[in-house]
């Protein structure tokens, strides 16, 4: 009688659990195609580190917690279906295997489940009094701890009571529920032990599948999406973006779903809305509109709101009848939002199940960009200036190797120099960057490298532009430095620049050019190690404090060099910043933020720089000239203050 | 209703440079671009295509390669782009100009009725301010110049008011269409042209109408019809700039040396 | 019969000088009788050697001297012979245009006016149109047209004025293009002068470039230098390309030659109270209805003080992070106060919330090119360059001799601005007041 109510019930379960998979799932479908499925064996190599072994999760406070909630879930699946087996088939049991496997399985059942009881209560107490974000105590959040614990409870009612009545035996691979059981003993329930073990029982089977079937409903949609998303992860850096194809009829960039990518679909879905990249993001710190959480959470409601009525994997064609991302309310971000991301990629880079936040971003921006020409005020000048001039400032071209005019530079000419010094728009026009790249020839001179420059037929790498979503005219200016570098014969770059670096490195790729891009860092830090550079060394700084680039760091992994070439210099390590390298926090510049106006909230930079002064530094050292300006900017805020800004390259100029 | 916008495709004259030692033009790689003050005229005739539903025109007086203005201007919207292109049009001053301008907005007065043309104050190569009220007399048109804000069109009447922005004052005008209009930069913000305009205007027409079409007096345009010809080219002498005194220790004398340089420059209005 | 055949004097091909041309605009091209030019992309000839018949017209056409002719020595030996008989005749064209010219005498000056007052320019156009009237030896006139203008005769005389012809009536009260237009024309067509000068203000450069439409001749706007050639010609020199060239304009076919000035470019002539000429008062009227034109308010600037525009300002100071605070903005107030210009800032000013927004100069402000663009503890960084640079002077104030703004600098003083600029304030208050 109680088999086959189960056994109906387990049915029902079932299949109303896998229709609710399928029906959210099916809804990735609508997303434009991407191919995800190269290199298997790494991506299996991603799924045992990253989402079995919760590499990226341990990294912050409470992971550990979570590692345990996850494990103990892995071992409880085990538990759950000899459970679920069991109780339709009461004689198809563990009991069945020999008794030592059987011992074992059960101690680790017990044991996980007392660790999970822990930290759910962890987890429960966290949220109460200090939780990842204002917005976490939701009731969901409370509802499902409890009902994770309440399933533990009931496990334990079940194997105490089995015990207590003699329908099992008290062991060593028990040890929790022997202990219950000896407990129920000495109480008034001792009398009432099947229905105790009836109830627990059935709490138990309600309880696993209402958790079941309110999972695909809730953000714990992750323990399905999660691995899967892990295993479809970007196997690199995610510090390019994709190409669009100009053909006339297509739309371009993204504002409904229908036209992301599955794979951003997916992210939406696995999403555990941590709350690690928000607090991570810059903007989010700083008082912006963005939250890169949000910007995930906005695709799946936007997707769950209309995304049943969109034809599947809808070529970018015709115009969409999805509503659109951008705006105000539900499922939409605000163009504010978006325009106030910097690119620095700290989000992704926190993100435990690898949600890819920077390309959505810069879809949405394309779209407003390419079809709808909407933007902030300042980007028209910048747009012009760049189409016109290929700087953002629309200097004259011709005024683009002025600094070197004192100088006795060749030009780039292959067979003669072996590297190409792209000196980038801020090393060539502005005037405190000038001085690095006036520094960083004096290092290459001495220590005798075959270099040539452009001069004025350098153009803008259009790394700006294509971060603030104008594709089109990043193509422009892309195919233009392409073309150049091929019938030049360049091979070797030298970049000041790392957002040179990382566009001439990762995006012209994407054009067939495949070139050895070497940020001077990195470059100057070979030189000293070859022996070919010889600096005194030993140099009192004083204090030193390295601030991260994010397009050299964080999207590039180039997080020793500039260590080592400080150490060189000065004899002693960098003083690390609070976050550094990875964790590294944004000079506010990137993503095109550069040509922006900071409206909302506080200055990026003057919290930055607010975190390097409160080092103490005598000289704060950088390797990218916008976090140059924006430091160089910063440090005015501060009154009183002695400490220098300097590029590596200039550190290392006054050492020769 | 027609609203014209003319634009005309200037070398960039901010990457103009003289070369120190020949003291000749460094022209190589100067980019051709739309003269800004006509992207305002051409701002405003979208605005108005939006607004009113008046036709937009764009018509340029240039070389072939003025093309690409033409082609940019039907890339941010406009229904219509014409280039005023022959031979005999070429080494025209502001007088032959105007006369090829209005030939062209004469002919298409026999299509549809013609609101206003509007034009860019001044071009940055000529700088003459002169093209525009060359137009409006040639046509008979009300010469509104200067304009930086458009209050009202009463397209019953058959008026506009508009608010031009003088030396030291603003004066409301009002007056009778069809308007030839001269445009400030204040007076709107130029659009930005979204991808499938741009993908769309690379194969659009520009039509083009030469002599044949106009069928003006080869005396009356280009070189043969303008009246000034530059006899001579010459470098400006260039004033580099000058420290004055010494500011750290006798900041008062440096303050006076300036004031006296500026009078004797003339330069101040006190 | 054989008549012993005259030598026919050897006519060369046009070449390109190469590095001189400026791109005029297809003038030789267009002089080309037998289409022998074809333009490159760049917008420079390129001779078509086979169909040149050597008219040297495309040669006397370029403005750059870009193009010359050039003989084979067998021709110039032809030429030397030739050289040495030596003769010389005047063609038609140039008699025509003698006869034209003869017909037209005297320098006017166009007189600006609002409700009475004279503009400026128009007496420092007085000034200029003397010393050609001078070498021409003619008379100076002023056109004054307006209402209740007869005072301003007297004026005219005494910057030097030989002759005022004035039209005083009611429908000339406002300027209004219609009106002017009309009575210039008419007074053009009566008197024939041969230079007609007018200050290029807003209503000079209006009415300017109607007139002259009408009358069908040449208008040379902005001359920054007027002189008289051999001929009687006027020759109107003028920036170009955005003041890199300078560029002389000849209008020797038509007559009256018209020029426009910028105010400030001509000094301000001696003023001879009690100087004395003579006035001709035309009656020249035309019934209001038959204008279509209406000034319905005229807005000065007075009242809308508040909204300060940046953009269109003729002066401005600007303070950036050396103002240390913004208090000490008044400074610049009261500055600007005396030029009659505006306080404009850099980023970090406007930042720091010295500054409204609105008044920020640079790439993410506005760009300004204003006659005076006094910076005062401004660094210069190109973020702010680039929105100031085209001024037409620049005046950085800044402790630091190394500072970039100095190199975009007209004049520089390296010195403490709060010691500076109240130095500069003061003197210019006992300049005002003198």
């Amino acid at each position: 009688m109680q088999q086959t109510l189960f056994a109906g019930i387990l049915v029902a379960s079932l299949a109303t659990f896998v229709f609710s998979c399928y029906r959210r799932l099916a809804l990735v479908s609508v997303g434009a195609g991407e191919y995800r499925f190269d290199h298997p064996m790494t991506r299996l190599k991603e799924v045992l580190v990253y989402a079995l072994g919760q590499k990226r999760v341990m990294k912050r406070p409470f992971g550990i917690n979570h590692g345990v909630i996850f494990w103990a879930f892995l071992v409880l699946t085990l538990a759950n279906a000899e459970f679920l087996i069991s109780g339709v088939f009461p004689n198809l049991n563990f009991t069945l295997l020999p008794p030592p496997l059987h011992g074992t399985l059960s101690l680790l059942f017990e044991l996980s489940s007392l660790a999970t009881m822990a930290a759910v209560s962890l987890a429960f107490l966290r949220r109460i009094f200090n939780p990842p974000y204002e917005e976490a105590r939701t009731f969901e959040a409370f509802f499902i701890l409890s009902m994770i614990a309440g399933l533990m409870a009931a496990y334990f009612g079940v194997h105490a009571a089995e015990i207590a009545m003699g329908e099992a035996s008290p062991s060593f691979s028990a040890p929790v529920s022997s202990l219950l059981a000896t407990l129920l003993g000495h109480t008034p329930l001792a009398g009432q032990l099947p229905v105790i073990k009836a109830v627990s029982w059935w709490v138990h089977a309600v309880l696993l599948l209402s958790f079941m079937n309110f999972l695909p409903y809730s953000k714990h949609m992750h323990i399905l999406t999660a691995i899967p998303n892990v295993f479809l992860r970007s196997l690199g850096k995610v510090n390019s973006q994709p190409r669009e194809e100009f053909a006339e009829g297509r739309t371009f960039g993204a504002s409904t779903v229908d036209r992301l990518s599955w794979k951003d679909l997916l992210d939406s879905f696995s999403c555990t809305e941590c709350g690690r990249c928000q607090n991570s993001c810059p903007a989010a710190a700083t008082g912006k509109q963005l939250n890169p959480r949000m910007l995930i959470h906005a695709i799946k409601e936007s997707l769950l709101g209309n995304g049943s009525s969109l034809p599947s994997s809808a070529d970018a064609v015709a115009a969409s009848s999805a509503a659109s991302l951008i705006g105000k309310g539900e499922g939409t971000v605000s163009e504010a939002a978006l325009w106030s991301c910097t690119s620095c990629g700290s989000c992704m880079e926190s993100c435990p199940v690898f949600i890819e936040h920077l390309p959505k971003v810069v879809k949405l921006r394309r779209h407003l960009v390419e079809m709808e020409a909407r933007f902030p005020e300042e980007l028209l000048n910048l747009f012009e200036n760049m189409e016109q001039r290929s700087n953002p400032w629309g200097m004259a071209p011709s005024e683009r190797s002025k600094w070197s005019s004192q100088l006795d530079l060749e030009p780039f000419e292959a067979g003669k120099t072996e590297y190409l010094l792209f000196v980038g728009c801020s090393g060539a026009f502005d005037a405190r960057n000038k001085q690095v790249t006036v520094a960083l020839t004096k290092v290459l001179d001495a220590a005798g490298v075959s270099y040539g420059i452009l001069g004025k037929d350098e153009k803008c790498c259009g790394e700006s532009v294509r971060r603030l979503g104008n594709e089109y005219l990043f193509e422009t200016m892309a195919n233009e430095n392409v073309n150049q570098f091929r019938s030049r014969g360049v091979t070797k770059v030298i970049t000041q620049c790392p957002h040179c670096f990382n566009t001439l490195k990762n995006d012209y790729r994407q054009y067939g050019l495949e070139l050895e891009v070497i940020h001077h860092t990195e470059f100057i830090k070979g030189l000293i190690g070859r022996g070919s550079l010889k600096v005194k060394g030993g140099e009192d700084l004083g204090r030193v404090v390295f601030h991260d680039s994010c397009y050299l760091g964080r999207h590039n992994e180039v997080y020793e060099p500039p260590r080592e070439v400080i150490r060189e210099v000065t004899g002693a390590a960098v003083h690390e910043l609070p976050r550094n390298k990875e964790n590294g926090f944004c000079c506010g510049a990137g993503g095109g933020r550069m040509w922006l106006e900071e409206h909302e909230g506080t200055a990026i930079n003057r919290s930055r720089v607010k975190e390097a002064l409160d080092q103490k530094p005598a000289t704060i050292c950088v390797s990218c000239p916008f976090c140059m300006t924006m430091f160089e900017d910063g440090i005015k805020e501060f009154t009183g203050v002695t400490t220098q800004v300097k590029d590596i390259a200039e550190v290392v100029a006054q050492n020769l | 209703m027609i609203v014209v916008a003319c634009i005309k495709q200037v070398p960039d004259t901010t990457q103009v440079q003289i070369d120190p030692v020949t003291n000749t033009l460094v022209r190589e790689g100067i980019p051709f671009i739309i003269n800004p003050y006509d992207t305002h005229a051409l701002e405003e005739t979208l605005r108005l295509k939006d607004s009113h539903g008046f036709k937009a025109v764009a018509l340029s007086m240039g070389p072939p390669n003025a093309e690409a203005a033409l082609r940019k201007a039907l890339a941010l919207g406009v229904d219509r782009s014409i280039l005023l292109s022959d031979r005999v049009f070429g080494g025209a001053d502001t007088l032959s100009t105007s006369n090829v301008i209005s030939a062209a907005i004469r002919r298409l007065m026999d299509e549809d009725e013609i609101g206003i043309v509007f034009c860019g104050k001044q071009t940055i190569d000529g700088d003459t301010a002169q093209v525009g009220p060359g137009i409006a007399v040639r046509l008979g048109f009300s010469q509104l110049t200067l304009v930086d804000r458009i209050e009202r069109i009463d397209t019953g009447a058959r008026t506009i008011t508009v608010r031009r922005k003088l030396e030291g004052r603003y004066e409301i005008v009002e007056a009778r269409l069809p308007a030839m209009i001269t445009v400030v930069r204040e007076l709107n913000r130029p659009r930005y042209p979204t991808v499938p305009m741009r993908l769309a205007s690379a194969k659009a027409e520009v039509e083009r109408w030469s002599n044949e079409e106009l069928k003006l007096d080869v005396n009356s345009v280009g070189l043969k019809g303008s009246p000034t010809w530059v006899s001579r080219i010459f470098s400006p002498q260039r004033a580099q700039g000058e420290i004055l005194g010494d500011g750290m220790n006798d900041p008062v004398a440096a303050a006076l040396m300036l004031v006296d340089r500026l009078v004797e420059g003339d330069l101040l209005a006190v | 019969m054989t008549e012993p055949k005259k030598i026919k004097k050897p006519r060369g091909k046009a070449r390109v000088v190469t590095g001189k041309c400026v791109a005029c605009g297809a003038r030789c091209q267009s002089a080309c009788p037998v289409d022998g030019v074809e333009m490159s992309e760049a917008g420079e000839p390129l001779i078509l050697v086979e169909k040149c018949i050597g008219c040297v017209k495309c040669v006397k056409a370029c403005p750059a001297g870009a193009l010359e002719m050039f003989y084979t020595p067998e021709e110039l030996e032809i030429l030397a012979a030739l050289a040495n008989k030596g003769e010389e005749e005047l063609d038609e064209e140039e008699l025509a245009r003698r006869r034209l010219v003869d017909s037209y005498r005297g320098v006017w000056v166009f007189i600006e006016q609002n409700s009475g007052e004279a503009a400026r320019v128009s007496w420092e156009l007085t000034g200029v149109g003397r010393e050609l009237a001078n070498s021409l030896g003619v008379e100076l006139t002023a056109i004054i047209i307006g209402e209740k203008i007869g005072h301003l005769a007297d004026e005219a005389f005494s910057y030097g004025a030989d002759c005022a012809c004035l039209i005083d009536d009611r429908v000339f009260s406002q300027y209004r293009t219609e009106p002017f237009l009309d009575a210039m024309c008419y007074l053009i067509g009566k008197y024939k002068p041969e230079v007609v000068l007018m200050g290029a203000t807003g209503m000079g450069r209006d009415l300017a470039g109607a007139v002259a439409t009408r009358v069908k001749t040449g208008l040379t706007a902005d001359c920054t230098g007027l002189g008289i050639d051999e001929k009687r010609n006027l020759m109107q020199t003028r920036p170009a390309f955005g003041g890199n060239i300078m560029a002389t304009i000849m209008c020797d076919r038509f007559r009256p030659q018209m020029a426009t000035v910028r105010p400030h470019v001509m000094p301000m002539p001696e003023r001879r109270p009690g100087a004395t000429g003579k006035v001709v008062t035309e009656s020249y009227t035309i019934s209001e209805s038959s204008i279509f034109t209406r000034v319905l308010e005229v807005i000065t600037d007075k009242s809308g003080k508040d909204k300060v525009d940046v953009a269109g300002a003729e002066f401005i100071v600007s303070g950036g992070r050396g103002m240390m605070a913004k208090e000490n903005f008044g400074m610049l107030e009261e500055l600007a106060d005396l030029l009659g210009g505006v306080v404009g800032g850099s980023r970090s000013a406007v930042d720091a919330g010295w500054l409204p927004q609105d008044r920020q100069v640079g790439q993410t402000g506005k760009t300004v090119r204003p006659k005076i663009y006094i910076a005062c503890g401004i660094s210069g960084a190109i973020q702010h360059l680039v929105g100031m640079q085209d001024s037409d002077v620049i005046i950085a104030i800044n402790r630091d001799r190394e500072a970039p703004i100095f190199e975009v600098a007209t004049y520089g003083i390296v010195g403490d601005l709060f010691e500076v600029v109240p130095a500069l304030t003061n003197r210019l208050r006992e300049l005002k007041e003198a």
